[in-house]
């Protein structure tokens, strides 16, 4: 087995996005791509000195696309129907997408509806199987309003992201029972703000 | 009923929410899609929406909008020749 490192984290909430430049067409893209995507910067990784063929991307997201969904559904009474651009973003794999597209990453890619705690187990995995020397990992907490009252449970917006790779320099070694990506983003990002 | 470019502009900008830019930067002659502002097949589909929500002109067939959304003068032209009196 080769020795997984966490290269960089980082953690995002929606208050970030109003410091956000990410170009003219960022404020096209739903609420839960934006966050993905600013989470994914934050990490600061310079994918030019990377084989992109060989970065993976692994999602997860906690409710899926339900509050671009009903965001969506909401315009469906308006002049002119509901947006076409938001209905690019009812599938939860929108955010892949979206970061593959922004840095050229063509590896495999996964996306899972639910909690953090799959995402780094399967990127893991992705490279211990050599489908992958890297992964983009991503677990996106979007549940707007109109959403936490369908599926009853409190409104956040937050995202947060870990570059796995093998082996080489980084914040610290994968261990065996890291699963929560979560809890582990909030952990790296209080251990550096402390040091 | 001539229609303002700078209004259009600023619809089109709202609608396609695009960030960082101004009315003043998009160029009435430059091509909307491809070079130019750099729109996409999606943002064809919400131009129509806008055409319908801010103007009352609905487009049936993508085709009858093809030549009006060439730029920002075309489509002005465009909505002044079919807008509700």
């Amino acid at each position: 087995m080769d020795k997984l490192v966490i290269g960089a984290a980082s953690q995002v909430t929606e208050a970030d996005l109003k410091s956000a430049r990410l170009g003219s067409r960022f404020g096209r893209l739903d609420l839960q791509s934006q966050l993905a995507l600013l989470a994914v910067e934050s990490l600061g990784i310079n994918f030019d000195l990377l084989p992109r063929e060989r970065i993976a991307i692994c999602l997860a997201a906690s409710a899926g696309s339900l509050s671009t969904d009903v965001e969506y559904w909401k315009g469906r009474d308006a002049v002119g129907g509901p947006s076409p651009t938001l209905f690019a973003y009812t599938l939860p794999s929108a955010a892949i997408g979206e970061i593959a597209i922004r840095h050229r990453l063509t590896g495999p890619n996964l996306c899972f509806i639910g909690g953090s705690n799959e995402v780094l187990l399967e990127a893991a995995d992705l490279i211990q199987r050599g489908e992958a020397d890297s992964c983009v990992c991503v677990y996106c907490n979007v549940v707007t309003a109109g959403a936490a009252k369908i599926i009853q449970a409190p409104p956040t917006t937050n995202a947060c992201a870990l570059f796995l790779k093998r082996g080489g320099d980084g914040l610290r070694e994968l261990r065996e029972f890291d699963r929560d990506m979560k809890s582990l983003c909030a952990l790296i990002s209080q251990t550096k703000s402390a040091g | 009923m001539q229609i303002s470019t700078h209004e259009l502009k600023s619809n089109i900008i709202e609608s396609l929410k695009l960030q960082d830019i101004t009315p003043e930067q998009i160029d009435d002659d430059a091509p909307l899609f491809g070079t130019g502002l750099g729109l996409d097949s999606i943002d064809a589909l919400e131009l129509v929406v806008m055409l319908e929500k801010d103007y009352g002109i609905v487009i049936k067939d993508i085709e009858e909008g093809r030549p009006a959304f060439r730029s920002v003068n075309t489509l002005a032209e465009f909505i002044a020749a079919k807008r509700p009196q």
